[in-house]
Order: structure tokens, then sequence, then C-alpha cells
């Protein structure tokens, strides 16, 4: 009955099947194992995208870019909003896992992220096609930076997410702290408004808040089509490769004593 | 000669109980500037072991001895203040009578998700579901959700996961403490093949006539430290004279 594994063996391509296996169970319980549950998945960000252009289309008539900047807006907010709530509480709630089995424990935070990453995706899909029934199709340059930015911003999620999540089995506050510092955060990052409102000065003070440049840089070249600025990419990559660093270091100290913290 | 699978030396584990638990930010921020005293409460202190490739190691002590520390740590779930563990080829571990069910999830759902966790390849770990659970009696629950399972149904599913997804070392904690008889008896028909095909076991059991009968060498913790080590009814007949002279 039992099967003798080569030295090895439990390589890669073995911790991809348990990835998926990770992602399509929390799936599952999250839509309640639902056959309509991974639809509901897909359908969710559509029916959400689709109420929010028609009703901002219809209140800001007079400004068909002040809709999509704001419909873009919510959305990558709302990305980083449930990817850094679920991701610092991930190790926590995958105690049963931790406490009995010896696996690289970052798997568990990568993947909490899934949930969130399909949202935007799907999203992302949708707003594409929006602007290019509008006539106003992005370039492949434009698409290519939108998907650097989205490589940043996950990484950037990933880099707050494994530092909260070990971080919260000391501190079992943190998700509530971090819950007020996100309702600060919205009115931080240019959602509701455009950033030229402000004066130029902060700019550089509010771009030091992750979403910032992530969401304004996102418009330029979807919306505006212009390209930010080689300074503006700059930043976004260290802070992107800091947060990363920081993240990953606060994980490697105090991961492998996760287990006796839950 | 045979392989040596698995090596701890010297494994020392301390936990430090605060007198105050301060487990939030307010409350850190609130005591800023109070020192804690912190009771030091010493686990294991200075314990050795090897498990050879085909030998079964048993494990005895009474509550509180720190055995199931010592299982954590070699299965690489704790990590030890000092000592070094050296496993030479992947470990499946069954502690505290479980594998890390998901009380949200059914039965399959479980079996693939731990399975995979434990070295199943997903395709091996889908062929072997009606394997285990026809291993653990439980095929009519297969759609059930782990959270209804009586805690000897879901014990009977994790060792009956763990002998599937078998690798080079098993670590079972009390595994002939949970079952009926005839699962007892395919229990131990499915550890006899395991030492025939080579496996290091590691057996912790509190009953003496299981170690005696499964194991070569068993070694006896007593306050965290090895107070015996030797061949596995000495060691079983050692653990009783201690209970004896506690009682």
């Amino acid at each position: 009955m039992a099967t003798r594994l080569p030295q090895g063996a439990f390589g890669w391509t073995r911790w991809l099947g348990a990835i998926w296996t990770l992602v399509r169970t929390d799936f599952k319980v999250r839509y309640h194992g639902t056959v309509g549950g991974f639809v509901w998945a897909l359908l969710k960000p559509l029916s959400m995208f689709i109420v929010l252009m028609g009703i901002f289309s219809y209140v800001f008539a007079s400004s068909r870019d002040y809709t999509l900047n704001l419909v873009v807006g919510l959305f990558l907010w709302d990305f980083f909003a449930e990817s850094t709530r679920v991701g610092i509480i991930s190790l926590h709630s995958k105690a049963f896992l931790i406490a009995k089995t010896r696996f690289p424990r970052w798997i568990v935070v990568a993947t909490a992220v899934a949930s969130p990453l399909v949202t935007l995706a799907v999203f992302s899909a949708a707003v594409v096609l929006v602007l290019f029934l509008l006539g106003r199709g992005p370039s492949l340059a434009a698409l290519a930076l939108y998907g650097v930015y989205l490589l940043c911003y996950v990484l950037i999620v990933l880099g707050i997410s494994l530092a909260g999540s070990v971080l919260f089995l000391r501190y079992r506050d943190l998700n509530q702290v971090w819950e007020v510092v996100i309702q600060g955060g919205f009115f931080l990052a240019p959602i509701i408004y455009p950033l030229t409102i402000l004066p130029e000065k902060v700019h550089f003070y509010l771009f030091l808040w992750p979403p910032t440049p992530v969401v304004h840089f996102t418009r330029m070249v979807l919306i505006q089509g212009v390209a930010p600025t080689a300074k503006g990419h700059g930043l976004l990559l260290l802070m992107t490769f800091s947060i990363v660093a920081i993240g990953a270091l606060v994980f490697w100290r105090l991961a492998p004593s996760a287990a006796e913290k839950l | 000669m045979s392989e040596t699978m698995l090596v701890a030396r010297d494994i020392r584990k301390c936990f430090r109980i605060p007198s105050v638990r301060r487990e939030t930010i307010r409350e850190q921020l609130l005591h800023l500037g109070r020192p804690r005293q912190y009771e030091e409460l010493r686990v294991l202190d200075g314990v050795s072991l090897e498990v050879q490739a085909g030998e079964t190691l048993g494990i005895m002590g009474r509550n509180g001895s720190g055995k199931s520390t010592l299982l954590k740590i070699l299965c690489g779930i704790y990590r030890a203040d000092s000592g070094q563990v050296f496993r030479h080829g992947g470990i499946t571990p069954v502690l505290e009578l479980g594998v890390g069910w998901n009380p949200e999830l059914d039965a399959i759902d479980n079996i693939l998700l731990v399975g995979t966790f434990m070295g199943l390849a997903l395709s091996e770990a889908r062929r072997s579901v009606d394997e285990v659970l026809a291993f653990a009696g439980l095929e009519r629950f297969a759609n059930q959700y782990l959270k209804y399972y009586s805690s000897g149904m879901a014990s009977r599913l994790a060792y009956s996961l763990a002998f599937r997804a078998a690798r080079d070392v098993v670590v079972l904690d009390e595994v002939f403490a949970v079952g009926d008889a005839e699962f007892k008896a395919r229990c131990e028909k499915r550890y006899a093949e395991l030492q025939s095909e080579g496996r290091a076991l590691i057996l912790v059991s509190h009953e003496p006539g299981i170690i005696s009968h499964f194991c070569g060498r068993a070694l006896l913790l007593e306050g965290g430290k090895v107070r015996l080590a030797g061949e596995a009814g000495a060691v079983a007949a050692a653990y009783l004279d201690l209970l004896g002279a506690r009682a």
C-alpha cells in the first residue's frame, strides 16, 4: 500500500500539486463548496464592475475619465485591502495544517492572495474590454506596463502579508490595527480624487503609501495613455524591492517558530 | 550495514513562560517599560537518538516528559534551541492523533489536501482516496465534513492516510489507541508491512506491550532527558517501574 518515494522526490512538481489543492479548497470553503461558488468568484467582480460603471457613468455623466479613474482606483484598492487582510491572518487560519505538517510556511501566505487575485484578473479583463469598446484601447506597451505594475502590486502585498502573518501570531490585534490603517489609507491614496488636485510638494509623501504609485501609474497608462517618468518607475521598483525584502526578512526570522505561537 | 535515516544530537528545548501574557499591541503599549518575569520550562535537555532504515524505535515516557515536543522537533514543526536534527529522507508524521484536517472540508478534499502536503503527487492522492477511506472504514462518510466526524473517526482517517503516504521515516503517536479491534488489526498488518519495506519508524506509546511487541529499541524520557535507552522490553519494564515508583 505504501509507496516509497525516492529522496528529493518531494520537489517542485509535488509542491505545485499541494499549492493547487490548497487554493482550490480555500475557494471551496469560501464559497461553501457550491457548484456555483467558483462561477460566483468570477461573477462577483464582474457584476461589481458593471454596477459601479453604470452608477458612476450616470452620476458623473459629464466626465467619463473620472468614472474610469474611480472604478480603476476602487478595484486596485479593493485588491490591496482584501489581500493584505487575508494575508495577515493566513498562518493563523491554517493552524490545523501548520501544527501537524512540515512544509514551507510561505506557501500558505502566497496562496492566501489567490482569491483577491482572481477578482483583480477579472476586473483587469473587464476594464481593458470597456476601453476597447470606447475606442480607447490601450497599446501593447501600456498593457505591458500595467502588467509590471500589477506584478509590483502583488509583490508588495506579499511582502506586507509575509511580515504581517508572523507578527499576527505574536500580536493578536494586528489585524484590527491594520484595519484602521486601511481605513485611513483609502483617503491617502488618490482613489476618489485625482492626485493633481493636491499641491505637488505633497505628492512624494503620498507616493510612499504603496497603492498610490500603482493606482496613479495604472490610470496614466490605461486611461490617459501617457507613460510615467523613469524616476517614478524607479521609485515603484525600489518600494517593491524594499517591502518584499523587509517582509521576507521578518518572515525568515520568525516563521520557524510559527507553530509554537499558534 | 543499514542506512541511518534520522539522527538527533543533544536536542534542547526550553519554553519561556511569561508571568503576564501580553499578546496584543495594545497590551504592549499600555505596559511599555514594565519588565516581565519569565519562568523557564525546560522540556528537552540533551536528547540524542538515531533511527536506521527498517528499524522501529519506541519512545515512552509519562505525560509531560517531553515526548510530543521531541516528535515535533524531529518532524521539523518546532525548532530546537540547540542541537541538530539530520533527516536523510522525508518524514510522515501523525502527531497527537491528527495530521492537520480542515474541519470545513469533507473527507475527500481533506485527503487530497493533507495527502499532497504529506508528499503524495496530486494524481497519486486522487487515486488513493478510495483506498484510504476503505482502510479507515469510512467510505459512507466520504462526503461528510470533518467537523462532523468524531475524534475516533478523524484519527482513523489520519492513520489511514499516513500509512498510504508513508515516506522514509514514519512518526506515529499512539497509533494503536484509536479504533476498534478490526481497525487495530489492519493497523498492525500495515505496520508490519512498513517495517518489511525498510521504513524507519518512530512509535510513541504509553502501552509497554505495544513497545515490546513492535519495537527493537526504545527510549524512556523523564523530565526532558533520556533516562534509559536500549532493548525495547527492558525500556518498557523500566517505564512500568517508573509508574510504580510514582504511584
